[in-house]
């Protein structure tokens, strides 16, 4: 028996709390989803598209990812290290500053208060809030592995190292704003440049929420719940660099045929083209470890969940670079097309391998077993026919309108002059959209069941285990 | 030996940092030191109070998740933002030096409505954008836009938009000192946030010309070269609803209340009494602009666009054939109406 104790409850704490923003997301998603094509589900002022499209990005981004990540990564943090954290008490407030920030964060972007910058929508004093957050972690995660008691650092580590320091400095230069009251700001930086910094952070907000700590969980989770090795140490030493390394670099994709210089768009381009080597690094490891024996995939249950989440990820990672070429960009960009694209990496990749892991991790807590496997499965398909359904729709219908913005007669003339008549034919997709989006609802209200029904389970074990040691203490006592 | 970085926390922190820091450095800080990313259009100033007021108020409201600010160098795209009427050819889509002033910029990476980056341009009329924003399916049946009544009864607070104009100053924005800004902020006492939104949304693209009034001399003698001819006429309504000038003047050309006249009654940029054909002519090619020239009022909005630009003077007159055609069968089907007998 382990002669100390894991923080078991706070990272309990962190999934439950991640779970439950992680509905409350799910639902606006699905709300906004109807308000694009019924304008009557809009309630003004509150309620609108332009304000809960926020609520729904931050609520998933940082209620159920970046619970998700605080929660596992500290899990994972204390397995590897072979020791508790290194401040318990600080982790626990942690949880509750996390709780009261994400409750914060969804009121006052209801209310209207935004910086308009894509996932750093929140205003000056709940950056303040974030950063406080950020730095309570990267004290717990330093300073447990600066007191580590084993020698080597595993992969998942570096890959926590990398998340906390790049999180740190993406969020600090791009919030970075004049206060003109308590609830509003500008940016310090202006035009092209604001434009520039924005996407900057906005797609390595993507490669270090979205990503690197989501393979911290695969590393970590695959190996754990298959009983399989990971193929190559080599091949993940390699993919990680190189992945920490690119990612930096390509935030100007998202910014083709804009004003600005054409030379930083061409290297973002260009960068992004070579990001798909590492995160194919990454891939081709996840599948030869269960290529050691794919037996798994039937055996046991979480194998499905790691495997299809990382094909995602590698159908994201190729799709992503084909979207900054020139030719491509300008027919999809700003079409439906791009939604469908985010979605295929937070339904597919990032929710898959983040339930999996909960899903690993809640029976360990309570030393038991999952509540039902056939929930699970059940989950697993409804999220994998609800995203598919969602993006190869979005899909379609990006390349649609987009064909539909660009076409012209003869004369150089539009064919579709007025914008409405290419948005009409948006409508039974956007119908299917929200279809799509119930049946991911639905899979996630079984996965949030069956934890809620693990944890009920391993509650009632812990008494009766409790009763049984305190029976013999009070016999002999007497 | 490289290996023991993997045993060496800090090591491996201090070199982690470095290897994010050199993209960091070279995509995002380096181009910061070039002017390049610092550029100014001649004509670009400052929002006035009001217009700042209802930037606010388009950060606030989200707009910027529908709608872009950019146009691109694109063909299909500089044509259907009518890139094509700016004055200089590189006016045709959107400047780097057109948003110096923009703390954030306000681009948006998604295109449920239309891009915004040439509204002042495009729709010029006051009228139309409150109308369009108070009831958006009124003017655009199948749009999905929400409506955004509201704004018309929420007051504007000067000293709130006094403190943003300050904010911005310190951000370099060339305001005046405190007692300027308060100045300028009166402006907006009494306003509505609609009023607001609606200056604002209205001064997009203007640091450009992008107006297209061409050559323009007012001849009022001059007759419609190709007079009624009826292939003349299908022509003209072929214009008139290429152009959508159905969105504003209603698809038969009878107006639509609150947003732009009706061309098929009997006043004439309202004053009752009819004008020759060449004032019609004037008007289209010309724009709100050209209703001082003919000495008369108009409607007060003055949000009639200027197509000399991009339309033949042949395709304007065959508008006003077309015009004449409807005014006539107007007058024939209410014959008791005053003044109709005149067509």
């Amino acid at each position: 028996m382990n002669d100390y104790r894991y923080d078991h409850r706070t990272v309990e704490g962190f999934i439950l709390s991640s779970i439950f923003w992680g509905v409350v997301g799910i639902l606006v998603g699905l709300l906004i989803s109807v308000q694009l094509w019924a304008p009557a589900a809009n309630f003004p002022p509150y309620l609108t598209f332009g304000r809960l499209r926020a609520v729904h990005t931050n609520g998933l981004a940082f209620g159920l990812g970046v619970g998700a990540i605080f929660g596992l990564s500290f899990w994972i943090v204390m397995r590897l290290c072979k020791r508790p954290l290194l401040f318990p008490k600080l982790a626990r407030a942690q949880l509750w500053l996390f709780n009261v920030g994400i409750l914060a964060a969804a009121v006052t972007l209801a209310m209207g208060y935004t910086q308009s910058l894509e996932y750093a929508e929140l205003e000056w004093p709940l950056d303040i809030a974030i950063v406080v957050l950020w730095v309570m972690f990267a004290v717990n995660v330093f300073g447990t592995i600066l007191k580590r008691n084993e020698e080597q650092m595993y992969v998942s580590l570096w890959y926590v190292i990398a998340t906390v320091i790049a999180v740190a400095v993406l969020y600090l230069v791009n919030n970075l704003s004049m206060p003109a009251g308590l609830w509003k700001s500008y940016p310090a930086f202006a035009g092209v440049n604001s434009a520039n910094v924005q996407w900057w952070y906005g797609h390595n907000a993507v490669g270090f929420v979205f990503t690197t700590p989501i393979l911290a969980m695969f590393y970590y989770f695959l190996p754990k719940s298959t009983g399989l090795p990971i193929w190559s140490h080599r091949l993940s030493i390699v993919a990680f660099w190189s992945l920490v390394f690119a990612y930096l670099w390509t935030g100007a994709h998202h910014l083709v045929y804009t004003p600005l210089p054409d030379w930083i768009q061409t290297l973002a381009i260009v960068f992004t083209l070579f990001l798909i080597a590492p995160s194919w690094g990454s891939v081709v490891n996840g599948y030869y470890t269960v290529g050691q024996d794919w037996g798994r995939m039937r055996s046991n249950y979480l194998t499905k969940f790691f495997i299809l989440g990382i094909t995602f990820y590698g159908l994201q990672t190729v799709q992503g670079p084909t979207q900054a070429l020139r030719v491509v960009s300008q027919l999809i960009h700003y079409t439906d097309w791009v939604p469908g694209h985010v979605h295929m990496g937070t339904m597919g990749w990032v929710t898959m391998v983040t339930a999996a892991s909960i899903y690993y991790v809640i029976p360990k807590i309570y030393g038991t077993t999952i509540y039902s496997e056939k929930i699970a499965n059940i989950h697993f398909w409804l999220v994998l026919v609800g995203q598919l359904l969602f993006s190869i729709t979005m899909w379609i219908t990006g390349i649609r309108q987009g064909w539909m913005w660009k076409a012209t007669d003869a004369d150089g003339k539009l064919v579709y002059r007025n914008f409405i008549d290419t948005v009409t034919g948006n409508y039974p997709y956007w119908h299917t959209r929200t279809l799509a989006g119930i049946i991911f609802t639905v899979g996630m209200l079984f996965f949030v069941f069956n934890v809620l029904m693990t944890i009920r389970k391993g509650r009632a074990l812990e008494r009766e285990r409790q009763a049984a040691t305190q029976t013999p203490a009070a016999v002999t006592a007497a | 030996m490289a290996g023991k970085i993997y045993s060496k926390p800090i090591a491996f922190s201090v070199v982690a940092t470095l290897v994010v820091l050199a993209g960091t450095i070279a995509t995002m800080a380096y181009p910061m030191l070039r002017q390049e990313m610092h550029p100014k259009v001649e004509g670009l100033k400052p929002l006035t109070a009001l217009e700042l007021a209802g930037r606010d108020i388009y950060q606030r409201e989200g707009c910027v998740n529908c709608h872009t600010q950019t146009v691109r160098p694109l063909q299909s795209e500089v044509v259907r933002y009518k890139g094509n009427r700016a004055a200089e050819p590189q006016g045709r889509y959107s400047l780097a030096g057109e948003f110096a002033y923009d703390h954030p910029f306000l681009w948006g990476s998604k295109r449920t409505g239309p891009d915004l980056a040439f509204e002042g341009w495009l729709k010029p009329s006051r009228d139309w954008q409150a109308s369009h924003l108070e009831n958006p399916q009124a003017l655009v049946p199948r749009s999905n836009m929400p409506s955004y009544a509201f704004l018309k009864t929420a007051r504007l607070d000067a000293a709130e938009v006094a403190a943003h104009l300050r904010a911005l100053r310190r951000l370099g924005v060339p305001y005046p000192d405190d007692a300027g800004v308060l100045a300028l902020a009166r402006e907006v006492e009494g306003k509505t946030e609609m009023d607001a939104l609606v200056a604002y949304v209205l001064s997009l693209g203007k640091a450009v010309d992008r107006g297209g009034k061409g050559e323009l001399e007012i001849d009022l003698a001059s007759a419609n070269p190709h007079g009624h001819d009826p292939a003349f006429v299908a022509r003209g309504r072929q214009v008139f609803d290429a152009q959508g000038c159905g969105a504003c003047h209603g698809d038969e050309g009878h107006g639509q209340e609150g947003v732009a006249p009706s061309l098929v009654d009997d006043v004439f940029l309202g004053v009752k009494g009819d004008m020759p054909d060449a004032a019609y002519f004037a008007v289209i090619k010309g724009g709100s602009d050209v209703k001082k020239q003919l000495g008369r009022p108009g409607v007060p909005d003055g949000g009639m666009q200027a197509y000399g630009g991009e339309l033949s003077d042949d395709d304007i007159w065959a508008v006003v054939a077309w015009l004449r055609n409807q005014q006539g069968h107007e007058a024939a089907e209410h014959p008791h109406e005053e003044g109709a007998e005149h067509r």
